[in-house]
């Protein structure tokens, strides 16, 4: 069990409001993900959760029962943290064993539920080593081991990943899927990357500014993004937007269209423009392409492409996947 | 080291081994560090020479070299040994509870909230008056029979004034030094506070620990090395402690709070006797490592068991 309901909830520091009132509802055992720019309120969020932060005004509930005023240590909730905070003057084995050695556990029982979690993260050969003597990734299996020993209500990640060269973050991000899958727990995960938010989430809730612009599953957030902001946002390459004559032909003030859903042709198509910027990734080829009176523009395309800078290309965006905003960025319904 | 790279005009002194090389790569270094040492050791040195001959100023005609006699006199001298009870018996008590409350303070004002600057400032203030002036202050107004304090407080209850010097002479002078050094100790676990990680702290709290708990498991552990290195400050400091003595008490009642450094005082200021004070002087400097040493071990071997 763990559904967790923020109701009205505020948070100030000094006279600086961080979370306006916001409402947020998290059903038990969905992977959650918040994700915004630098200070957009997002760990913040995550801290009131924990108990860690008090909010200035609202209520936060865990199944059902309020526990605004509750210490951290009692809300039966765990936390992994970016700089892996782990105690480094115990060996591994104290390390995870900790929140059971505070839940006043006897000592065998501490012991045989250290020894399991170790085995699921691969961490038996080092019970007996410190912190310190671990790689990175070791020491993120630590603190996710220390997390999971006590079975949570929920589990709160705290950008756990940001520390880690590309590759390990690429498996330490299935790992903790595949223990979310697992162990069905719920989790909230916070993190600025959004290839992360699209890979794990269930549900994906993008912060700006302490405001939640919209909660949804990936592939909503990638195919009805309500605004322009969520829009740039959810995607990599980012959506390209177009403003001005083109865009009011669509009826629209903005239109936006991703890189993969622009067509590209050397002979004929909408738009004529220049190449600039060639970037090959072997499965994909990145252009990015100037277009008098639409701006610069990217374009994804499979496999390799044979063009050069300064060649004159053709781009053709698909008619149904063409998003359009209007002059306060909300968006419109799509043509039909 | 590769061949080429000795000094090409007197090379290496064999006999001197790595030191001849030292001297040779840091002639920078030698004035300053001759200075320093005609400054520390030359005193120590010319101590050791009179310890070993008899030497009293009354009686200037009868100094003679004495091997080591004078150690034998005062390893005899029972004024001595009691000095040297009384000199470990301040040190463990005021370096232990001054560290006790020096780690209280420290923990009080740790955390933010308002007016700390100020706390810190009036907590730290007790180590920044001088010495002799904090233990008349202490003498005249707060343990003096008639004017003190601690009476009036005493008075306020019913009870008889206390002459507290004169009755509890020993505890007076502990209460002093750790007013004074505590303080002190406060401003090293400080930075040792500070120097944890937030994280842990906060990690512990998710993890079910109380305020007790996340004291017991995460902070004194961390806090072990600084712990370790203001008890050994402070005892190499509080061994040599004689204006407090000094004023507060003058070594009495009787012999009660006389350490090795006021006997020292009084042997050469009352009885002239330069070779006997030389000794203990020596005494009290290989003491003063033994103490140290003994301290830091026990002070780990405490801290071991928190791990």
């Amino acid at each position: 069990m763990g559904h967790i309901t923020l109701s009205n909830v505020t948070k100030q520091f000094g006279a600086v409001e961080v979370i306006p009132p916001l409402d947020l509802h998290i059903e038990d055992g969905e992977f959650v993900v918040f994700v915004g720019p630098s200070g957009c309120g997002k760990t913040t969020l995550l801290r009131l959760i924990a108990g860690l932060e008090d909010v200035t005004s609202g209520s936060v509930a865990i199944d059902g029962t309020d526990i605004t005023g509750v210490a951290a240590a009692q809300r039966g909730l765990a936390m992994v943290f970016q700089s892996y905070a782990l105690y480094p003057h115990m060996p591994v084995r104290d390390n995870i064993g900790f929140p059971l050695r505070m839940a006043g556990l006897d000592k065998a029982e501490i012991a045989r539920k250290v020894e399991a979690v170790a085995e699921t993260l691969n961490l038996t050969g080092h019970l007996d080593a410190r912190p310190g003597q671990m790689s990175g990734g070791q020491r993120q299996r630590v603190a996710i081991g220390r997390a999971i020993v006590r079975e949570p209500k929920a589990f709160l990640f705290d950008e756990p990943l940001s520390n880690l060269d590309a590759a390990l973050r690429v498996n330490m991000r299935l790992e903790i899927s595949e223990l979310h899958q697992r162990l069905k727990t719920t989790a909230i995960y916070v993190t600025h990357d959004q290839v992360e938010a699209m890979t794990m989430a269930t549900k994906i809730v993008v912060l700006r500014s302490g405001i939640i612009e919209q909660v949804g599953s990936p592939m909503e957030l990638y195919n009805q993004p309500r605004n322009l902001f969520v829009a740039g946002f959810i995607g990599s390459p980012k959506m390209n937007f177009v403003t001005g004559e083109t865009a009011a032909q669509h009826g629209a003030a903005t239109i936006g269209v991703r890189p993969e859903h622009i067509a590209l042709s050397k002979d004929a198509g909408d738009w004529k423009g220049r190449v600039g910027i060639v970037e090959h990734l072997g499965s994909d080829t990145f252009l990015h392409v100037t277009v008098p009176g639409a701006g610069p523009l990217t374009v994804r395309v499979a496999g390799e492409m044979a063009v050069r800078f300064g060649d004159t290309v053709f781009l053709t965006p698909d008619a149904n996947k063409i998003h359009r905003f209007d002059a306060a960025d909300n968006a419109m319904s799509r043509r039909p | 080291m590769k061949p080429d790279a000795k000094p090409a005009l007197f090379g290496r002194i064999p006999i001197l081994g790595r030191f001849g090389l030292w001297i040779w790569r840091n002639p920078l270094i030698a004035p300053a560090l001759l200075v320093v040492i005609v400054v520390t050791q030359a005193p120590f040195i010319l101590t050791v020479i009179y310890s070993l001959f008899r030497w009293n100023l009354q009686r200037p005609e009868n100094t003679a070299f004495n091997g080591f006699g004078n150690y034998l006199d005062i390893f005899r001298d029972s004024r001595f040994l009691d000095s040297v009870v009384t000199s470990l018996s301040f040190t463990v008590a005021a370096v232990l509870l001054s560290l006790l409350v020096g780690l209280v303070y420290a923990l009080l004002v740790h955390d933010r909230f308002f007016g700390r600057g100020i706390v810190r400032t009036l907590l730290i203030t007790p180590f920044l008056i001088m010495p002799i002036i904090g233990a008349l202050a202490w003498k005249y107004t707060v343990l003096s029979p008639i004017f003190g304090i601690l009476n009036w407080i005493v008075r306020q209850f019913g009870g008889t004034p206390i002459d507290w010097i004169g009755m509890y002479p020993v505890a007076s002078v502990v209460a002093v030094l750790v007013w004074r050094w505590a303080p002190f100790m406060m401003i090293i676990i400080l930075a040792g506070l500070q120097a944890l990680n937030d994280d842990q702290r906060e990690a512990a709290r998710m993890d079910g620990a109380g305020p007790w708990a996340e004291t017991r498991f995460i902070v004194l552990p961390h806090l072990k090395k600084y712990l370790q290195l203001s008890g050994l400050l402070g005892s190499i400091f509080i061994v040599n402690e004689f204006d407090v003595i000094f004023m507060l008490t003058q070594g009495g009642p009787g012999t009660a709070t006389t350490n090795v450094p006021f006997l020292i005082y009084q042997s050469v200021f009352y009885s002239f006797d330069i070779g006997h004070a030389a000794a203990m002087a020596v005494v009290i400097v290989l003491g003063t490592i033994v103490v140290v040493t003994y301290l830091l071990k026990l002070l780990g071997s405490l801290m071991g068991d928190l791990d």
